[in-house]
């Protein structure tokens, strides 16, 4: 196989992994989400295991928890 | 039965002499930031090991066989990320489809995997150490249950540590890192293990 055939190929490579992770991507995005799950997003109480002290929804969490 | 002794001696020391967090350094952001709770822990370490595992056999082949004999290996670290990103999708995608109670514990903390270096840095390390097929699974598998059994074991202390009366200044972030420090010397005595 010479070079050019060999670059070829990577292109193609390369354009179909940007095909498979755009397509996963929308797939991911439009798969609804299991029951029970729907509004899991980043917020007070679903980032209970995280302690990022940098991090805004950390801030809020504990001074609520102070004023409590 | 010399390549199968070999095998596992190279896992052995990618999974404790040269682990991947307390070692090398990769991962210390999951590491810190989900490594506090042993539950989201260990769902963390074994998402983190199925994407290392399947970045690994998808990878090795793309470099050796895509991209250097195309002249472009410089173009690897780019290949990388569309794979690493697009396995964290599909792998998102079948945990929602098939395992809410997975989703639920995992769902926020997915897409820290795309960003966890120890899954790159594996692939990255494969290919710049030209390293060969099974010492390349090897170090993919050894470096995932190195990283699962660390941030396991740290979550296990951390939960431990929250009963106990730390000072005002050193609670969260700050005893976390002193006790990685600590697991970092404890693992530094693996050393040697393996000639």
């Amino acid at each position: 196989m010479d070079q050019r055939t060999a670059f070829i190929i990577a292109i193609i490579t390369i354009v179909a992994l940007l095909i498979v992770f755009v397509v996963s991507f929308v797939i991911y995005m439009r798969t609804p989400a299991p029951k029970g799950c729907e509004k899991l997003k980043i917020g007070p109480k679903n980032c209970e295991d995280c302690d990022v002290e940098g991090c805004m929804i950390y801030k809020e969490r504990h001074k609520e928890q102070k004023e409590e | 039965m010399e390549m199968i002794v070999s095998f596992i001696l190279a896992i052995v020391s990618y999974m404790l002499i040269d682990n991947v967090v307390l070692s090398r350094f990769y991962g210390i952001c999951s590491f810190i930031g989900v490594g506090n709770k042993v539950k989201s822990a260990f769902s963390m370490g074994l998402a983190v090991t199925f994407v290392i595992m399947m970045a690994t056999l998808v990878c090795y082949p793309l470099y050796f066989y895509v991209l250097v004999p195309a002249g472009i290996p410089f173009l690897d670290t780019l290949v990388y990320i569309l794979v690493i990103a697009s396995l964290v999708q599909i792998v998102g995608l079948f945990i929602k489809k098939t395992s809410p109670s997975l989703y639920k514990t995992l769902g926020i903390y997915l897409p820290l995997i795309t960003t966890n270096c120890a899954v790159l840095g594996v692939v990255q390390t494969n290919s710049d150490s030209q390293l060969d097929f099974l010492t390349s699974l090897a170090n993919g598998l050894g470096t995932s249950i190195g990283f699962l059994v660390v941030i396991v074991l740290f979550a296990c202390m951390r939960e431990r540590m929250n009963g106990y009366n730390i000072p005002k200044a050193m609670k969260g972030v700050p005893i976390a890192l002193i006790v990685a420090a600590l697991m970092a010397m404890a693992f530094m005595g693996f050393g040697g293990m393996v000639g």
